[in-house]
């Protein structure tokens, strides 16, 4: 969606905000003496209103929503925050969660969270977080001990099982999906070993741990001559975590790795979070209270001013300027982009303000040579060390214009992860709870059922649909029940699901489509051994999945044709086929499929035959093919799709030697398409265009990129074939060569390439040197 | 606790790779979060991408 806020700034950007926590009751029921909001520099509590009035919730939605509306915002994040939220009472939470929830969602998908001690969490208000989706964390510091050392009451009791107490109702079940995870504030006098297990003991989603708010003025206890005792008890923490297999998320620790992506905390990507107080004032991030009383004011409220207005205070635009917005040391520190210069807060002095290192910046550099050192690398399988990266061994070998059967699994496997996390994200937008509780059951007990429905070409095309806000306006339903039921037949796991209905039809992801008329939009799917029973509409029907007899009535299933890579689909069922901008064949004749079926057996054979280092490539992943609907005026058509790996379209053609050039061409597109979803080729952004010899009109960096690999290939074909045959293979084989040769130059002379698409593109010119046709 | 989502990165493979080993019901949902800013298309595209759809007709 385009962004709508008008003329951009000064130095030509616009700053969208994207998350906002509200303040909606400044008082707390703890009296923890490491609080920033109470013990700190910053006492403006004591002049706010102890709860967010209703009309102040309403003036921050509204104000939020229009901002989600002038930018094209897809989400935005709100964050109930205090004092302490939960002393609103049931009621009162809800007045405030039905009012953004309402306001909001007019205009954007509200990600709604909470950060409470848990200390008044009960069934009745889990019920209510659950019921507004409402993910919370709680702020625990471990173990009894620990937690004590700060987190009591102001009478000095202990909130130990207070807290302990609410993280098992979180646990349960029919709560869980409420459940964000624990914050937890190090003390480096606690014992990290007890403070670990206690942690781990409570099965949080995630751990984020916070370095105690400390700045230069007033920084932070170090006991004993050790320089680094805050790197060092997290370095503890941080090698029981990667020996325990990183069982749960720790996001400091994941947020330090190289690439990590930072948090609030760490790294240089822009901070965009405001703060609505109590009283309806914009505040910057919360943090800053320690630094000195009024760090965090604007000057600005709900009331009167805008968002966008408020992005341009100078303390929140100063966070969006990256490193350029950091100390003159921190620039040029070699590990900027790991820290970030820390916590904004943590660099306050008095006379230079934040224009410092953090406080903890010893110990920062210290932590992240840890994260570095643990585990360390390990050795090739050669017995000698190399410096290559993964990434680099992924990209020298498809430079080859192949890539080995190892490559080939690890693209596999990073689409099937993917496509796993945005099962995950879709999850939030399922309204069959019970869809979610079976897939992720399945996972546990049959997880190869899961894997085989996951990995199915189309079912990343049906989430991201799911998923995207800008998707073109169409039916897009629930994926979640027709996943689960599709896996449970595969398991043989008895169920009862309901299942949207489309157009009469239901879509079981590598089986087949249930097509009953008069089924309505929604049925009742019961799975049995071998068979399901469908009730829906006018429709109750019991429907028999024996592969060897014939179908019953309304069953169709997918078929397949035996390749020497297992069963290749011949898919023409899957609505979500329909993702190759182009129109695709409806389900075909019996005849027309089997003979459909023979070219395809028979044209992978001929890849073997030219090229086996393709066929090996194909053989690791080509699972699908899908009929393209016939054109006359274009009878050689074939087309890949980014979101579908594992799949090509072809039109269908009877000649094996022409289909197997399709199909090598075709699957070069769509393992470049693999790694363009882990890694950058191309620097974003480019508006630049190239000339291309296979086009008239210059093209895009990436088009070229897609475009000389799949030549590469074709190439590759025909010098093979060359060297067999004495008819036009050798020039076909030229041809090809040289607008590889050609799109190569052109790509490395455009400085559009980042430094790995630097190293890919050199690589394919250097296997294009060692390729010899001809006179050329 | 840090509530906003993970900034935009270039995810290692590490990363990329982390839903496979973990089960579906302990995927940090900002983890999924991530994955779906990276891979599905929306309006921050930068001009220049070749389209998700078919690449015969973009390369």
């Amino acid at each position: 969606m385009a962004c709508r806020c008008g003329p951009p700034n000064v130095d030509g950007s616009c700053r969208p905000i994207s998350q906002f926590v509200l303040k909606v009751h400044s008082r707390c029921d703890l009296s923890c003496d490491h609080c920033y909001v109470y013990q700190h520099a910053d006492q403006t509590w004591r002049g706010r209103p102890a709860r967010m009035p209703p009309a102040t919730v309403r003036a921050a939605a509204l104000r939020i929503g229009e901002h989600a509306r002038d930018h094209g915002l897809p989400v935005v994040h709100v964050v109930l925050h205090g004092g302490e939220p939960l002393l609103l009472g049931a009621a009162g939470l809800r007045e405030v969660l039905a009012e953004l929830r309402t306001t909001i969602t007019e205009w954007t998908r509200l990600d709604l969270r909470m950060q409470t001690n848990g200390v008044l969490l009960d069934e009745e208000l889990c019920r209510l977080l659950v019921e507004y989706d409402v993910r919370v964390g709680v702020s625990f510091d471990g173990d009894r001990a620990a937690n004590d050392r700060h987190r009591v009451f102001a009478h000095g009791g202990s909130s130990h099982d207070h807290v302990r107490r609410a993280l098992a109702l979180l646990r349960r079940p029919e709560h869980r999906a409420s459940y964000a995870g624990i914050l937890c504030t190090i003390d480096v006098r606690n014992d990290p070993d007890r403070v670990y297990e206690a942690l781990l003991a409570e099965s949080p989603p995630r751990v984020d741990l916070l370095l105690p708010h400390a700045t230069w003025d007033d920084p932070p206890r170090r006991p004993g001559p050790d320089p680094t005792p805050y790197a060092d008890w997290l370095g503890r923490i941080h090698r029981r975590w990667v020996d325990d297999g990183r069982s749960m998320s720790i996001r400091m620790f994941e947020a330090l790795r190289p690439g990590g992506g930072g948090t609030e905390a760490f790294g240089l990507a822009p901070a965009d979070v405001l703060v609505v107080e109590a009283d309806g004032s914009w505040e910057q991030v919360d943090s800053l209270k320690t630094a000195y009383h009024g760090a965090a004011g604007t000057g600005f409220d709900v009331f009167d001013h805008p968002v966008d207005e408020v992005a341009e205070h100078p303390g929140v635009a100063v966070r969006q300027d990256g490193v350029d917005g950091l100390c003159a040391t921190c620039r040029s520190c070699p590990v900027v982009d790991r820290c970030g210069g820390g916590l904004y807060a943590h660099r306050w002095r008095t006379g230079s303000g934040f224009d410092n290192p953090s406080v903890y910046c010893p110990d920062l550099l210290r932590l992240i040579d840890t994260v570095d050192a643990y585990p360390p690398p390990a050795p090739p399988a050669s017995g000698e060390w190399s410096a290559t990266s993964p990434v680099d061994v992924v990209l020298d070998d498809l430079a080859t214009g192949h890539g080995s059967a190892s490559t080939l699994a690890v693209l596999a496997a990073t689409q099937l992860s993917i496509t796993r996390a945005l099962l995950v994200a879709a999850r939030d937008r399922s309204a069959t709870p019970a869809a979610w509780e079976l897939l992720v059951h399945l996972d546990r007990v049959a997880p190869e059922a899961v894997r085989a429905v996951l990995a199915h070409p189309f079912v990343r095309p049906w989430l991201v649909h799911r998923l995207d806000p800008s998707a073109p306006p169409g039916p897009a339903v629930d994926p979640l029940p027709a996943l689960a039921v599709a896996a449970a037949l595969r398991a043989g796991v008895p169920t009862v699901l309901p299942v949207p209905v489309r157009a009469d039809t239901i879509t079981l992801p590598t089986l087949g489509s249930l097509v009953l008329p008069g089924l309505g939009r929604s049925a009742e799917v019961t799975v049995r051994p071998g068979e399901v029973q469908v009730r829906g509409g006018s429709v109750a029907r019991t429907v028999l999945l024996d592969p060897l007899a014939s179908p019953s009535t309304g069953w169709f299933p997918t078929r397949d044709v035996p390749v020497p890579g297992g069963r290749l689909l011949l898919e023409d069922g899957d609505p979500y086929r329909d993702c190759y901008g182009q129109p695709v064949e409806s389900r075909l004749e019996v005849p027309v499929a089997r003979a459909l079926g023979r070219t395809l057996a028979a044209a992978w054979q001929v890849v073997h035959r030219d090229v086996p280092a393709h066929a090996a490539a194909l053989d690791g992943g080509l699972r699908a093919v899908v009929p393209l609907a016939p054109d006359p005026a274009r009878p050689l058509r074939s087309a890949t799709a980014r979101h579908a790996f594992g799949a090509v379209a072809v039109a269908p053609h009877a000649d094996p030697e022409t289909m197997a050039v399709l199909l090598v061409h075709e699957w070069q597109h769509a393992k470049l398409g693999a790694v363009l979803d882990l890694y950058d080729l191309v620097e974003p952004g480019q508006d630049g265009r190239i000339r291309v010899p296979w086009r008239p009109d210059p093209r895009p960096p990436e088009g070229v990129l897609q475009g000389v690999y799949a030549h590469l290939a074709v190439t590759q074909v025909w010098q093979s074939r060359a060297a067999h045959d004495q008819g036009d293979a050798s020039a076909h084989a030229a041809h090809f060569l040289g607008w590889t040769r050609d799109g190569v130059d052109a790509l490395l002379a455009s400085r559009s390439l980042t430094p790995a698409g630097e190293r890919f593109v050199g690589q394919l010119r250097h296997t294009l040197e060692e390729t010899r046709v001809g006179s050329r | 606790m840090d509530h906003a989502p993970a900034r935009s990165s270039r995810p290692d493979l590490d990363n990329l790779t982390r839903s496979l080993h973990v089960p579906l019901d302990r995927i940090p949902v900002e983890h999924a979060e991530a994955v779906r800013r990276r891979v599905v298309t929306n309006g921050s595209v930068p001009s220049g991408t070749v389209p998700v759809a078919a690449f015969n007709s973009s390369i």
